[in-house]
Formats: C-alpha cells, structure tokens, sequence
C-alpha cells in the first residue's frame, strides 16, 4: 500500500496547543512521525535578561501553567547557588510542600486527560474533582490556584501558618484514600487495561538512547530521580522512594505517575508534620557574581533544566531553559512507529506534552544531529520564523 | 468493579459542585484578588512602582501629609495602577514598607480596556 501523509494542525479540534504533526501511515500502520514544533515562541528567555533577579520570577513562572513552582525554584536555586546563599530550613521545606503538591495537581490532571483520550471520560471526572483539593490547598498556601509566587532569591514570600499546615492534613487523608482508589481501577478496570497495556512500548535502551526524562523513563524502567540523585530542597532529609516500572507502555506511565501521586502525598505529609521553625528567608545581595550554572530540578513531567550565566549585574546574561517535553518528544516519535493510528492520541498523551513550555527551545543544527532527533523515522523541526529568532 | 461502586456511591453523594450564586466558594484570607491603595497609608517612596514585573504601576502626582513611623512626611507621589494589566503576583505588597498597596481579597476580574487604572 503506497504511504499517505495525515497533516494533523497547528489549528486542530483535538488539540489542546498548537503542534504540526505530519504522520506518514501505511494503511493503519505509522511509518514515520514529522513533528514541528514552536508555534507558541513567546520570547521569555530573552524578556528574562532584561530583568532583575526579583522581577524575573514571576516572568519565569508563566512559562508553564502547570508546574510553574518548577521553573520559578529551578531558576532560584541556580541564582542562589551562584550566589552561595543557603537557604532557611523551613524555606526549603516550604518550597517541597508547593513543589509535591504542584507534582500531585500534575499527574491527576494528566491522569484526567488520558482517560479522556481513551473516551474514559468519567474517570476524567473524578480525577479532576479530586484535583480541586490540591488546588484549594496550594490557594490557602499561596494565594493563587497557579502561579504561586512562593520563591524569591533567597527563601521564599509568604510562611505558612499553622491553620494552613492544620487544612492541609486533613485533606490528605482523602486524597490518599483517592490515590488508592486510582491504583486499584488502573490494575483491574477493563477499558484502562485495553488501552493502555502493551501501547506506546518503549525498552530501556530507548528510552536511555532517545533521552527521555521523567515518568516517561521510569516506567522504561530508568531508574533515575533528579530529587535523589542529585538531591535539592529538603528531598534528602525526607524519606520516599524512585517510582519505576518495567512495561514501558502506556500502562507503566500510568502506573509510576500514580505511585509518584502516593509517594508526593507521602512527602507532603512528613514536611507538613516536620517542618522546622525559623525565618523563611535570608536577604540576598542585588548583583550575582559572574558564572554559569546548570540547575536542574524534578518536574512533574521529568528533568528540567535551566542554564543561566550572570555577569556581576542585578540580571541575567543569558537562561536557557529545557524543558522535559522537548527530552521526551524523541521518543514518543519512536514509540509511534509500526503503531495503529487510532493509539496516537494515548501515546502522545502519555507523555505529558507540553507545548508551550517546550515552544522556546527547539534548536535544530543539521550537521550536528547525532542524537535522537536523527534516528530512523524521527524527524523534529522548529517553526523556520522562530528558528531565524534564536540564530 | 471498583468504578461501579464508585459510581454508585456518587450517585447517592452530593454534588460535589455549587449552586453559586446561591452558595459561594470561601476565599482564603491569602487570596491575591484585585489590587487596591489605601491613599492615606501610602508615603510615596516609589519601591511598587520599581519592583513591578509587569510594569504596570505608575507613580502620578499626589501631594499630601502623611504620618510614618511617628514621622511627618510631605508625599510628593503616588502609585496608579492599570488594573487588567496587573499579574496579581504580590511583590508590591510584599515591598511596600506601610501596608499601602495590597492585594484585597475582591476577584481581579478581566476587561479589554488595557488602560483602566486605579489609584
């Protein structure tokens, strides 16, 4: 049968962001997957060099609508360790809090959307109900649903009272109790199991050789946490474990996001109950000294990373941001091929994608593609008007 | 299985939504809703004005007599908001020193006027 190529977008009922998929199919069969990526190029690493180190983090939040707590403290923690500024205790325990929270809103959310890609739309229901109980307490704590603003260079803005901590406890034992429900209809509820097991397979090998990040390599059975293995915040002094899985479908990335949902109300509770008393913040100077850094941090959706280079001024020089849906578009693009084309929604979707997040870092150097992005079947490009932008 | 009865316990469950506008959300007494200025508080020292992400505080024309820290300061200016350009993110209020300008727990609501202002 002669290859057929199905445009899907950048305009597209059934997508939530703008994305140019160009899938090659071979009667049902994907051949090969042409991504093109950028069309939400908003400007932001280059509007954060044009602000200082307190005006900047409200700016960096707004990268993501889902895990802005992530880049806000990646960016911190990466200024205050050029700085050499060690954050108060309850600080850092403040800033878990948010952080598990923002991982618990995430993956009951996704958990949500991959229920509603396999038309499974009352447990779409129900897990967004329940998302509403994390998105109250991280309002009472921060006073906003999604930007929270809690980091400043530093520490961070606002301590938590005890009436906070107090409501915050006595919701986790529901959503605790939801937690399990959702492990228990994951493993046995037929229309999960069926669209979900054996789709979207990617070994170890893949998923190490294709770069993918986060739940995505986990449930490869990549045993890899940037939370353990190179520990930030107060992840070393609270006790919890690597979720991993070894089925590397789609069925394994709903299985690690729900164990990770057990493990982040775990460490939700112990720093609720241990969190130290103190200041929440040490004052930092207004200039960094000139230096490069790599900060890396766990987001919900896998490793992100902020580069940043500081020249002795109150603001950046240049910050790089990756973030993990661009690590993991590789390999979705892999996982498709050889598949139906009624799974794409599922696998695209068991990722996590992000768009807009992802719709500033595309760089593409044809003479220099010697990772994923030049394997077999895999093509990725960034919108040409966006790439001229970043050259 | 575990869906059914789920299912069946919803079904002999309250609404987990409101009847708004019968009933209301509580909002928390963190809430960063709609920016407001108590006039007589503010001393005009700028520092909002300066630490605005989004640029969006101005500071006009406002001469008047106000008390700080047992002082009497002649203020000179004062701050002027374009309110739907505002992120309700907080740092004017976290940085302005006599509580002046704030973020009150009234909903921000939304317009097309980019320049609606409040001072």
């Amino acid at each position: 049968m002669p290859e057929v190529v199905i445009p899907i977008g950048p305009q597209h009922p059934a997508l939530k962001e703008p994305v140019n998929f160009r899938i090659i199919a071979d009667g049902e069969k994907i051949v090969r997957l042409e991504l093109n990526l950028s069309y939400n190029h908003r400007g932001i690493e280059k509007a954060a060099e044009q602000r200082n180190f307190i005006r900047v983090l409200p700016l960096l939040e707004r990268v993501c609508g889902i895990c802005s707590h992530s880049h806000a403290t990646c960016f911190a923690k990466g200024i205050e360790e050029i700085m050499g500024l060690e954050i108060p205790p309850r600080a850092r325990y403040i800033r878990t809090i948010i952080a598990e929270l923002e991982r618990m809103h995430s993956h009951l959310l996704w958990l949500g959307v991959a229920a509603h890609e396999i038309g499974f739309n009352t447990l779409f229901m129900w897990t967004w109900r329940d998302r509403e109980a994390v998105q109250d307490t991280l309002e009472e704590m921060s006073g906003n649903r999604v930007h929270y603003n809690m980091n400043e260079i530093g520490g961070v803005r606002c301590d938590l009272t005890p009436a906070q901590i107090e409501a915050a406890l006595l919701r986790l034992p529901n959503l605790e109790e939801r937690i399990k429900k959702y492990r228990e209809m994951v493993d046995s509820e037929e229309t999960l199991l069926i669209r979900f097991r054996g789709v979207g397979s990617m070994s170890r090998e893949e998923a190490l050789n294709y770069g993918a990040v986060g739940p995505t390599a986990r449930a490869s059975g990549v045993d890899y946490d940037v939370r353990r293995d190179d520990p930030y915040l107060a992840y070393a002094e609270v006790p919890w474990n690597v979720v991993t899985d070894t089925r590397g479908d789609v069925y394994g990335r709903t299985r690690v996001r729900i164990g990770e949902l057990w493990e982040s109300s775990q460490i939700v509770r112990f720093c609720l109950e241990n969190i130290p008393r103190g200041p929440i913040r040490v004052d930092a100077p207004k200039n960094a000294p000139k230096g490069e850094i790599l900060s890396r941090y766990e987001a919900p959706r896998g490793e992100l990373a902020h580069y940043i280079r500081t020249n002795g001024t109150d603001k950046v020089e240049r910050i790089d941001i990756r973030t993990p849906t661009l690590a993991n578009w590789t390999s979705v693009a892999v996982c498709l091929v050889n598949k139906n084309l009624a799974d794409i929604p599922v696998i695209v979707a068991a990722i996590d994608p992000c768009l807009s997040c992802t719709s500033r870092m595309v760089v593409v150097n044809n003479e220099r593609r010697t990772n994923g992005a030049g394997a077999p079947g895999v093509q990725i490009t960034s919108d040409p008007k966006n790439r001229q932008n970043r050259m | 299985m575990s869906v059914l009865l789920e299912m069946i316990q919803n079904l002999l469950s309250r609404p987990v939504t409101i009847l708004y506008p019968r009933e209301k959300v509580p909002v928390p007494d963190t809430f960063r809703g709609r920016v407001a200025i108590s006039d007589d508080k503010c001393i005009g020292c700028s520092k909002c004005s300066l630490i605005c992400p989004a640029q969006v505080i101005r500071m006009i024309e406002g001469p008047r007599d106000v008390e700080f820290k047992g002082k009497n300061i002649a203020r000179k200016k004062r701050p002027q908001v374009k309110l739907f350009q505002c992120i309700r993110c907080g740092l004017c209020e976290r940085h302005c020193p006599t509580g002046a300008i704030h973020l009150a727990p009234e909903f921000g609501g939304s317009g097309t006027d980019r320049e609606v202002v409040i001072t």
